[in-house]
């Protein structure tokens, strides 16, 4: 059964929730493209702001598409993006018997892929990043970039290649 | 093969028949090890609670242009902000458990639990939370300090005058009575002054004297003076010359017939005392008698 009262953004808190459940997903986003933890920054608070004050004319199942396109337009009033530096998660390749020519080769290549993922076409990196950092599907994808999930597979299968080819010097 | 079979792999969407046929070809083992790589990667650190306390204050500042229809529910807003903004300051100040401060003529050096270095000039103190640092780098500071902060999180000094953000870089920041400078020798750090945010890229500062703003460039040099136990001033009123050279001498100074608003501009020496009294002294055209700890500058009469 569906909620009859429909709720409302203005409320402090359908708008805290919100917050909560977009503000990682909206900076990580504009962070794949721009590179610039700060700017991100800016553009969450920017992007929020703009919902709270025109939240009487926003649906609350809105609200999220809402915000990524005003963080998008946010995003092209920008003109060069810097790199993406990203981390991995502490001791999930920590086996400690490796050879250190393994452990080397490891290394090699997580640097590789870094470049890579530097040197992908910006649409393709945010898509291969949102889903595999993220964790978001290719619909909810598509969503925010406002393009069809077809085009989002196409982005994600040209990342793959890439990728593959840029590491192994193809 | 059908249409963008990579990302169907991906996302578990290949039928049986096409696995197998992928499972033959001869990058698929690389595929596999790019599926493993990306799977450790992390994406970069989100303060969120902070996220949505800076939101808040915005919030607050713009809440005054919307007209509200429902006189009772702006009464519930401000409750609710008052009430934010006491657990906010009881959360903060709960935190600030570790503190470190210095004496007129004393000086101190802290490493944080990152490794960021703080040096501490004289009559200033630091507070910061040991045991929370990992998830915030936040220092109050009163007095005169220089950072060098580790590469990492959002660090924030804050202080009485205004709020000062970086994430990895050197800089100097001073708070003294009336007087407010902020000087950056690495970086890009950020400034906020009166709700104003002020962008300082390495090599400018920015100095309010009596809530006038200034910016200025800082000479070359890479760091501030007085890490090489020196005081340095450009135009600045007297008054703040004096005030330093008390803090860094521990003498008590007292003047007659001098305008203390007058602009310095010049150095001293923070180890050599009767130096620095000429330093002093001598382009402002003044005298000076030293008894026991006290220390009188007067007007040369012709």
């Amino acid at each position: 059964m569906k909620a009859i009262k429909e709720e409302h953004v203005c409320e402090d808190k359908v708008y805290a929730s919100i917050f909560s459940t977009h503000s990682k997903t909206v900076f990580n986003y504009i962070y794949y493209k721009f590179g610039n933890e700060e700017k991100a920054y800016d553009v969450v608070q920017e992007a929020f702001i703009k919902l709270w004050e025109n939240c009487s004319k926003v649906a609350p199942d809105k609200a999220k598409s809402y915000v990524y396109t005003i963080a998008n337009n946010l995003y092209l009033n920008v003109i060069k993006a810097e790199k993406v530096r990203l981390k991995y998660a502490p001791g999930t390749n920590a086996v400690v018997n490796e050879s250190p020519d393994f452990i080397m080769e490891e290394q090699e290549y997580k640097e590789k892929l870094e470049r890579a993922l530097q040197a992908l076409p910006e649409n393709q990196r945010t898509t291969f990043l949102l889903n595999r950092i993220d964790g978001k599907k290719y619909a909810e994808i598509a969503d925010m970039e406002g393009v069809s999930v077809k085009a989002i597979e196409k982005r994600m299968h040209l990342a793959l290649k890439t990728l593959r080819e840029k590491i192994e010097g193809i | 093969m059908q249409e963008n079979y990579l990302a169907k792999w991906l996302n578990n969407e290949l039928s049986e028949e096409e696995v197998v046929k992928f499972k033959e070809s001869k990058e698929y083992a690389s595929y596999v090890k790019l599926r493993e790589a990306t799977d450790n990667l992390v994406g970069p650190d989100f303060d969120m609670a902070k996220a949505w306390e800076d939101l808040n204050k915005q919030k607050a500042s713009k809440e005054s242009k919307v007209v509200k229809l429902n006189p009772f529910k702006k009464y519930l807003s401000i409750a609710a902000a008052i009430a934010l903004i006491f657990t906010a300051t009881f959360l903060y100040y709960g935190t600030l458990n570790e503190e470190v401060s210095t004496q007129y003529a004393e000086r101190a050096e802290i490493v944080l639990p990152d490794a960021s270095e703080v040096q501490l000039n004289a009559d200033s103190q630091i507070s910061y939370s040991k045991k929370n640092w990992d998830n915030k780098r936040n220092i109050a500071l009163n007095g005169e300090a220089y950072f060098k902060v580790a590469k990492g999180k959002r660090f924030t000094v804050t202080t009485e005058n205004g709020t000062v953000t970086v994430l990895g870089t050197q800089f100097n920041v001073e708070n003294r009575k009336g007087y407010f400078e902020v000087a950056c020798y690495e970086g890009l750090v950020s400034v906020i002054y009166n709700k104003k945010e002020v962008k300082l890229p390495a090599g400018n500062s920015l100095v309010v004297i009596n809530g006038e703003v200034q910016a200025l460039e800082i000479p070359n040099i890479k760091e501030p003076s007085w890490i090489r136990n020196e005081s340095n001033f450009k135009s600045i009123p007297l008054k703040y010359v004096l005030d330093e050279f008390q803090r860094q001498f521990n003498l008590e100074v007292a003047t007659q017939n001098i305008d203390t608003e007058q602009l310095f501009t010049g150095s001293f020496s923070n180890t050599n005392k009767d130096l620095a009294l000429q330093s002093i002294s001598t382009p402002s055209q003044m005298k000076y008698k030293l008894e026991g700890n006290k220390v009188l500058f007067y007007a040369e009469t012709p």
